[in-house]
């Protein structure tokens, strides 16, 4: 168990949800980007009211994992582009 | 159809040398919109774009009020919002705006005018 470790500041978490963001929007499929997005948002307003100290420590750990998870991602998705522009992303 | 009706406009007019050779090489378009000598400054938004495209952003956020919204709110006293929710609406207007606004500051854009004042004056803003 991680002995005090200090729960992480709200700028570091405003940080970690912009980049989740920023890194959802390098995606080149439209769906996989959606829905990084989407469950960014969610995941942070759920966790939002966590009181116990540890919890907020698992959480944000949590989210970096998966940053790094996402960010990796973009790199082998774009060698896996999509040919043809998902017909949500034709404006009209 | 158009290059017949600029092939009948070509035949009236008369441009007199003088003014040709004073706007130092660009050219004159027939049609009325004179580039005056910035690059790219002529298509910057006017204010009253920016705003109006802000606050559509920010009226189709779905946590907030429509009728509440207008240029000079603060997005977390009178919306009702917290900071996530800012972060979320920044990054739309980076969106709309085709920007990419850096965190410090994105950090600092709290408000409406906030929003506006820096999205005006950013030059890359589309």
């Amino acid at each position: 168990m991680a002995s005090a470790v200090p729960p992480p500041v709200r700028s570091e978490v405003l940080l970690l949800f912009r980049s989740l963001l920023r890194t959802a929007r390098e995606f080149a499929d439209y769906n996989i980007r959606e829905y990084t997005k989407r469950r960014t948002i969610d995941a942070f307003r759920q966790n939002r009211d966590l009181s116990d100290p540890s919890a907020v420590v698992a959480a944000f750990a949590d989210g970096k994992s998966q940053l790094e998870v996402a960010r990796r991602q973009v790199i082998v998705h774009s060698l896996y582009a999509p040919k043809v522009k998902n017909v949500m992303e034709i404006k009209h | 159809m158009a290059s017949a009706l600029r092939a009948a406009i070509l035949g009236h007019i008369r441009v007199p040398v003088s003014q040709t050779l004073t706007l130092n090489g660009s050219k004159l378009s027939l049609f009325g919109a004179v580039r005056s000598m910035s690059s790219h400054g002529d298509d910057h938004l006017t204010k009253e774009e920016v705003i109006d495209r802000v606050l559509d952003v920010v009226k189709s956020f779905p946590k907030v009020d429509p009728s509440k919204v207008s240029p000079d709110v603060h997005f977390q006293k009178d919306l009702g919002l917290d900071s996530l929710d800012n972060v979320e609406i920044v990054f739309a207007l980076e969106e709309e705006f085709k920007l990419e606004i850096p965190d410090k500051e994105a950090d600092k854009i709290d408000s409406c005018p906030l929003a506006i004042e820096y999205i005006y004056k950013h030059p890359m803003a589309g």
